[in-house]
């Protein structure tokens, strides 16, 4: 191909890896068709369609909650008008390196729960799993099907300086952002139909149907079509929105707990035309709080006797009770070795550099370095107690090492990253901003993974903050095969 | 589908149906007053009354005006009779119920909502609530027609027809009361003026046609009220709600209280030659045909919808 187009005049960091342009501010193979389209159509027609695209967003009433907000608890989820391009080769290495990183979770999480070979192998230590809050003991002895507890997982990747995909972490409960991914694309198809209609762009929008088939794969009854629910703790939650539009795609009902009851360790669904069965529930509720009889005994949100209707075999869950387990930071530094272990294969997607402060010489390395590091505890999640090195003052640095010698098991520590950017439209025009990439999968009988997934951008200029409650943005995310 | 969401489902048809009906009261109200002498004494405050507000604590406020009745019809957001919270209640039972609706059902409800919320601020001319109104009207039929083009025939669709025909009786009735609340109000020279008003009052029901061909080919009755209470054929009558409520509620498990509440609603309008009816007489029926509905909605909901699991 001989064309080369410049993005005029954006300028991407030298330090970064930039998915749409080369360095040189030349486009990218699979970014030439946009690049073109911005180019031929100037500054003014992209302001145009991001307004028009908001205006789209509104209409369809795609929104997402923030609790602190009283006002306006569902807010208009932020599109960038600007795709971010992967090409179709990166792409399909990554994906693949996606399927085999969940098939080893899954038999990790399958032999942590029965036998735990991998514990008295000594290639994981017990005491990291085993005194993990994650790891529920009522559900030791129990195989789901395909011995799978992770049915649906999304990985957050990042790319580093020259642009190779890492895993940054892996979301094994219930994570969330998929219908986003979805309803982008529907908003871009609106806005830029003569994009799509030149481009070859990877559909996305198999997934609902990928994502029924697999839980239809789990059900217990084979001689009935499944009847399949999606269970949310109700409108008030910040996912509510994915929760009702999965539903609705799939064609399932969205039930809250009181709208289900055991009997006799059958689960039945209320309905106008009374009882029915339910042979499986993807649920969006956390582990400990789906039954009150068995975990926290304070949860509203449970159905009692959910846990014996599941361990009887008469209902499957997904994802199963206790697959967070793996969802665990000092596990997750593990992931390479665990791949090596299960499946006698070579990760195919590196982890980001992670040192284990439970190793006496990675400590020590730690230690040294808190000024460039950014340490992470093993067990909290949505950031808490999060030290970056870089920016800490010296108190801060001062106290995380304590806290890393009293308890050295408990942390982890990265280095800072590049992470890659995209133009993003902002009030200047086009500037480069920070993103990360959530792709989804899915393993029942088979394994699955989204064409791309959900991009997040940081819209602060320098920002690594993508997420949307602190205001972080979105991209609609094109795998493009732009040939050889 | 879960009882829940049945409920959900049915409140979502009654708020879409008093958006509409609400519209062409309104506009019609406008029209009637474009069209009158110049002498003409209009009880602004009768509309809040029919729309099931107290008008007395409206009137102590002070402001009984047009513009006043008007605003708190259709903007003011602590008025459950007004269109701003008619829409907003409309919305958050359709973000409820979102995974049994078609996807372009729910894209127009949700539009409906932003334009009445955006809209409603401005709308205080009298040209512009005309637009506006006429707007509202249409975007309601855009919402019917994508339930009737796309939807599964199934529980979902009976009960928002079910929730959509009871609040069209519902609001008939209540339309047809603001003219005669009008007509029991002290004044001099009404008499002159009923067959005008009449005429006001089919226009906000869009049954000016119907009623004429129903005055030239039916025979006998030529009363607008025996027409809007009895006669089957024309969508907006109560008769005409009625028998699609039953025809919705028969497939329903739990529908015998239902079926009793039409059926005893349906004698109080066949007993009387309506138009023998004085005015006050009149009021009197509407306001009897208004408890009925009432019970009918109890009996929906509480026999039907959440008759114990078995």
């Amino acid at each position: 191909m001989s064309e080369a187009i410049a993005l005029d005049p954006y300028r991407p960091y030298p330090e970064c890896f930039d998915e749409l342009v080369e360095s040189s501010g030349y486009a990218r193979p699979q970014a030439l068709a946009i690049t073109r389209f911005i180019m031929q159509n100037g500054p003014d027609e992209l302001v145009r369609r991001q307004a028009e695209l908001d205006r789209t967003i509104a209409a369809m009433g795609i929104s997402f909650t923030v609790y602190s907000d009283s006002e306006n608890i569902d807010r208009a989820w932020p599109l960038d008008v600007v795709p971010r391009t992967i090409s179709a080769s990166d792409w399909q290495r990554t994906s693949d390196g996606l399927k085999q990183r969940l098939q080893a979770l899954n038999l990790f999480i399958n032999d942590l729960y029965n036998g735990q070979k991998i514990l008295k192998d000594k290639v994981v230590p017990s005491d990291l799993v085993l005194k993990s809050k994650n790891f529920l003991a009522p559900c030791q002895g129990f195989e789901p099907a395909y011995k799978v507890w992770a049915n649906i997982c999304g990985t957050d990747l990042v790319r580093d300086g020259e642009g190779n995909f890492l895993v940054l972490e892996d979301n094994l409960r219930v994570p969330s952002g998929v219908s986003y991914m979805l309803e982008n694309r529907t908003v871009m198809k609106r806005v830029f139909p003569e994009l799509f209609a030149e481009s070859t762009i990877g559909p996305v929008d198999d997934y609902p149907v990928e994502l029924w088939n697999m839980l239809a794969s789990l059900s217990p009854r084979d001689d009935v079509t499944p009847c399949i629910v999606v269970l949310t703790p109700g409108i008030y939650n910040s996912a509510y929105f994915e929760h009702s539009y999965l539903a609705q795609q799939m064609g399932c009902p969205l039930a809250q707990n009181n709208d289900l009851y055991v009997d006799n360790d059958v689960v039945y669904l209320r309905t106008l035309r009374g009882p029915q069965r339910v042979d499986v529930i993807y649920r969006r509720i956390d582990d400990t709080f789906i039954d009150p009889q068995v975990f926290r005994k304070d949860s509203a949100l449970g159905i009692p006797g959910l846990i014996g209707a599941w361990r009887a075999g008469n209902v499957a869950i997904a994802n199963a009770p206790g697959s967070g387990v793996a969802d665990d930071k000092v596990v997750y530094a593990f992931v390479p070795e665990i791949i090596r272990y299960y499946l006698k294969q070579e990760p195919l997607i590196d982890n980001v550099p992670t040192y284990l402060c439970m190793d006496e010489k990675e400590r020590e390395h730690v230690l040294a370095n808190l000024d460039k590091l950014v340490v992470k505890p093993a067990n909290e999640s949505g950031g808490y107690g999060i030290l970056i090195g870089p920016r800490a003052s010296e108190e801060e640095r001062a106290r995380c090492a304590a806290s890393i010698r009293e308890n050295p098991r408990n942390f982890i520590a990265q280095p800072t990253l590049n992470l890659s950017t995209a133009p993003t439209l902002c009030e200047e025009g086009l500037e480069p901003r920070h993103l990360d990439l959530r792709p989804f999968i899915l393993q029942g009988e088979d394994v699955y993974c989204t064409n791309g997934g959900l991009s997040r951008v940081a819209l602060r200029r320098g920002s690594l903050v993508v997420n949307s409650s602190q205001g972080g943005g979105s991209k609609d995310t094109w795998i493009i095969n732009h040939g050889s | 589908m879960l009882a829940r969401v049945a409920e959900n489902v049915y409140w979502m048809g009654r708020y879409l149906e008093r958006i509409d009906d609400t519209a062409r009261l309104l506009n019609a109200t406008t029209h009637m007053l474009i069209d009158s002498p110049e002498d003409t004494r209009f009880s602004w405050p009768v509309l809040i009354d029919v729309l099931g507000e107290d008008a007395k604590g409206f009137i102590q406020e002070g402001s009984s005006s047009e513009l006043g009745v008007m605003h708190y019809l259709i903007a003011a957001e602590d008025s459950s009779a007004s269109l701003r919270h008619s829409c907003a209640q409309m919305r958050t039972n359709a973000r409820c119920v979102r995974e049994v609706i078609p996807r372009d059902f729910w894209e127009e409800i949700n539009s409906l909502h932003l334009f009445v919320q955006s809209e409603c601020k401005v709308a205080s001319s009298r040209a512009q609530r005309y637009r506006m109104m006429a707007q509202v009207i249409r975007r309601c039929q855009t919402v019917v027609g994508v339930t009737d083009g796309t939807m599964l025939r199934d529980d979902t669709y009976r009960l928002f027809n079910i929730g959509r025909h009871l609040e069209r009786a519902d609001m008939t009735t209540r339309i047809m009361d603001v003219l005669v609340l009008q007509q029991l109000t002290p004044s001099d020279d009404l008499q002159g003026r009923r067959h005008f008003q009449w005429s006001s009052l089919l226009n906000a029901l869009g049954a000016s046609e119907s009623y004429r061909r129903y005055y030239a080919e039916e025979e006998g009755t030529t009363d607008v009220s025996e027409f809007l209470l009895t006669f089957g054929a024309f969508p907006r009558s109560v008769a005409y709600c009625l028998n699609k409520i039953e025809w919705e509620v028969q497939t329903l498990p739990h529908a015998d209280a239902v079926l009793k509440a039409l059926a005893n609603l349906r004698k109080a309008l066949d007993s009387e030659p309506l138009h023998t009816l004085s005015t006050l007489q009149m009021h009197e029926l509407i306001d009897n045909v208004q408890a009925g509905l009432i019970t009918l909605h109890a009996a929906l909901v509480n026999e039907a919808l959440y008759a114990p699991a078995a």
